[in-house]
């Protein structure tokens, strides 16, 4: 018996086999059909689509024969395909490679077979059509021209089963990609090779806020504020680009936007893709930090020149007594100086730690409770004490302030600082007015605090610097203060979401209007 | 002779302080602000002002000095700057607006009283 020698390309023939996925699938109407003709036309019993497997002829649709495939040792197929034509045996028991054959010598008895290759959409070779009889035959040239047709629409159907799976595949690929696109979060837009817009996802009109449709054709360079430098460079040398800038919609609005832009060929022609998104909160979380940053570096240069000047009287003046001879009570005036001094650099130090802390803590740190104005005052009053200025604040409370929600010992250094502020910066005798009352705040339920003085007042340049860390507007002469009060103040409130007001003019006093949410009320 | 030194500065203490350190040169007039120190000047001849760079209220020393210096009438006065900023910058700054000396608190006495002398001499 002669076995079949292999194809030389029998490796990718075998994948190109197995990638078609057609080898153990159910039989099907448009494969049967043929074989079913096949048999008729032929007035043969058995018809096969063969397909040649590794080691197994493995048939597609078949009539006349029951095993669904059989080894490929034995398979005359094998040698069918072989062949670039129609490979006939019309009597294989007197045929020297076929005669001892065992399925020619047993079941099912061949002796007349007649095959054509099937070729795959590539060309490679697959399988046969072949036509099967127990007795010897003749097969005439119109036999082997209708054998070839109906091989061929053999391979026409191998063919369009391939096609319907691209096109399944193809469409499932799509569904997913429009979905991911009508979903994703950011902008996705497409721009022809001029850069006007073809195509956006919903996110862009969005962003944009308008259609598609108002937006489809215009250039995209006009949805930018600013024209980027180096785009067309970068795409050039085909990197993504990316850049952030502020966009610009139709009706003229603008927004904090990010975009990434990159070159593609869509089926030959030159298409930019972008993806766009709005960058407001990240931006807004950056300046936060660089103002914080800012604010903090201000603390640290100004805690030196705060630290230095009194630093300056204790060594200055030590350094005299030291080496100088002084009577006695001028010796005694400059170790007063000294030691005020010295309790000035404490008074700054507590200060800046004040401020660290509450500024490191934030929120977080907050130890918030019910508390009323009333006990706050009495509280911040009793800090006060030792300027012994108290005579002249003329605190009123209003009964019908609500309490508030509040970290007391913060809020209360809060107040100690305004409050102090109010009576360091007005004249010795006049008063400070402290007025508590309900207020609304923010359409809500609010507590107003006042606090008015008398004093030197500042002009509207020295307002807008008043919460400046060290800033002190202070031309009263003899004014100790570190210049952290203010913000301390401010720090404080704001963690409280208070709002702060400031009225003030030079030489007319100042008022601070500050409104604080009242405590919402506990449900027991 | 009269040294005519003038110190000006927004704080007291710090007035007191140079007024002593400098006492063996002399007498030594004050001023808090920069309008008494300009009418000091105007009124009485003066051959050293020891500045202070911070004079409150957002006055600056350091435009006072200049002021100074580009005036016919003051420029051979000299100026010492005395500041807590010790940067290299604040001091360019100084040097920039024409100040004799820059000296960073806190200073020790002896070199504030050392550079006055050399200057007044």
């Amino acid at each position: 018996m002669l076995v079949a020698p292999l194809l030389p390309d029998e490796p990718r023939r075998l994948a190109v086999l197995l990638n078609l996925n057609i080898l153990d699938t159910p039989p099907e109407e448009r494969f049967d059909r043929i074989t079913r003709m096949a048999a008729r036309l032929f007035h043969v019993p058995i018809a096969l689509v063969s397909l040649i497997d590794a080691d197994r002829q493995w048939f597609k649709s078949r009539v006349g024969i029951a095993l669904p495939e059989s080894p490929r040792r034995t398979s005359f197929c094998t040698h069918a395909m072989l062949q670039d034509g129609v490979f006939v045996v019309e009597d294989a028991t007197i045929d020297l490679r076929f005669a001892d054959n065992p399925t020619v010598v047993d079941e099912p008895h061949v002796r007349f077979y007649a095959g054509y290759p099937i070729a795959a959409p590539d060309g490679s070779k697959i399988g046969t059509l072949c036509v099967i009889d127990h007795t010897a035959r003749h097969f005439s040239d119109d036999d082997r021209a209708l054998l070839r047709d109906l091989a061929g629409m053999v391979a026409h159907e191998v063919a369009a089963s391939e096609l319907q799976r691209h096109l399944r595949q193809q469409s499932e690929n799509d569904t997913w990609l429009r979905g991911l696109l009508d979903n994703a979060p950011d902008g996705v837009m497409m721009l022809d090779e001029n850069g006007l817009v073809l195509s956006l996802n919903p996110a862009a009109e969005e962003l944009f806020g308008c259609t598609s449709a108002e937006l489809i054709g215009r250039p995209g360079r006009s949805l930018m504020v600013e024209t980027i430098e180096g785009i067309s460079e970068g795409l050039r040398q085909g990197r993504a680009v990316t850049a952030d800038g502020n966009g610009r919609r139709p009706d003229g609005s603008t927004f904090p936007l990010e975009f990434s832009v990159r070159t593609m060929r869509l089926d030959g022609e030159l298409r930019y893709a972008a993806i766009v998104r709005d960058i407001a909160r990240r931006r807004e979380a950056e300046q936060a930090i660089i103002a914080r940053d800012i604010r903090r570096s201000k603390y640290l240069a100004t805690a030196t020149h705060e630290l230095r000047t009194p630093m300056a009287s204790v060594l200055g003046f030590s350094e005299l007594l030291m080496k100088r001879e002084f009577d006695a009570k001028t010796g005694a005036e400059l170790v007063g100086i000294i030691h005020a001094q010295a309790g000035v650099l404490i008074s700054v130090t507590n200060q800046l730690l004040d401020l660290a802390r509450i500024e490191a803590g934030g929120k977080g740190a907050l130890r918030i409770g019910t508390h009323t104005l009333a006990d706050l005052f009495t509280q911040a009053l009793a800090a006060l004490e030792p300027l012994g200025q108290n005579h002249r604040i003329a605190l009123s409370i209003d009964p019908a302030a609500a309490p508030v929600a509040a970290d007391p010992q913060r809020l209360q250094l809060a107040l100690v600082n305004l409050v102090g502020n109010a009576l360091n910066y007005s004249d010795g005798d006049s008063p400070v007015a402290v007025d508590v009352t309900p207020a609304p705040y923010r359409g809500m339920a609010g507590v107003q605090v006042r606090v008015a003085d008398q004093g030197i007042g500042m002009s509207a340049e020295q307002v807008a610097r008043l919460y400046d860390a060290f800033y002190r507007a202070g031309a009263k002469p003899g004014v100790a203060g570190s210049g952290l009060g203010m913000a301390i103040f401010k720090e404080i409130t704001d963690l409280h979401n208070a709002t702060v007001d400031v009225d003030s003019a030079l030489g007319r006093g100042t008022v601070v209007t500050l409104v604080l949410p009242a405590a919402q009320a506990e449900t027991p | 002779m009269n040294p005519a030194i003038l110190v000006v500065d927004d704080q007291s203490e710090l007035r007191l302080l140079v007024r002593i350190t400098l006492q063996p040169l002399g007498k030594i007039a004050t001023a808090e602000n920069a309008e008494q120190a300009r009418a000091h000047i105007a009124r009485v001849p003066t051959r050293l002002v020891v500045l202070d760079v911070w004079l409150g209220a957002g006055q600056s020393g350091i435009d006072f000095c200049r002021a100074l210096k580009s005036d016919p009438a003051t420029q051979d006065i000299k100026v010492i700057l005395l500041s807590a900023n010790g940067n290299q910058p604040d001091i360019d700054a100084g040097m920039a607006a024409g100040a004799d000396a820059y000296i960073v608190k806190p200073y020790s006495p002896r070199d504030l009283l050392v550079k006055a002398t050399q200057l007044l001499h």
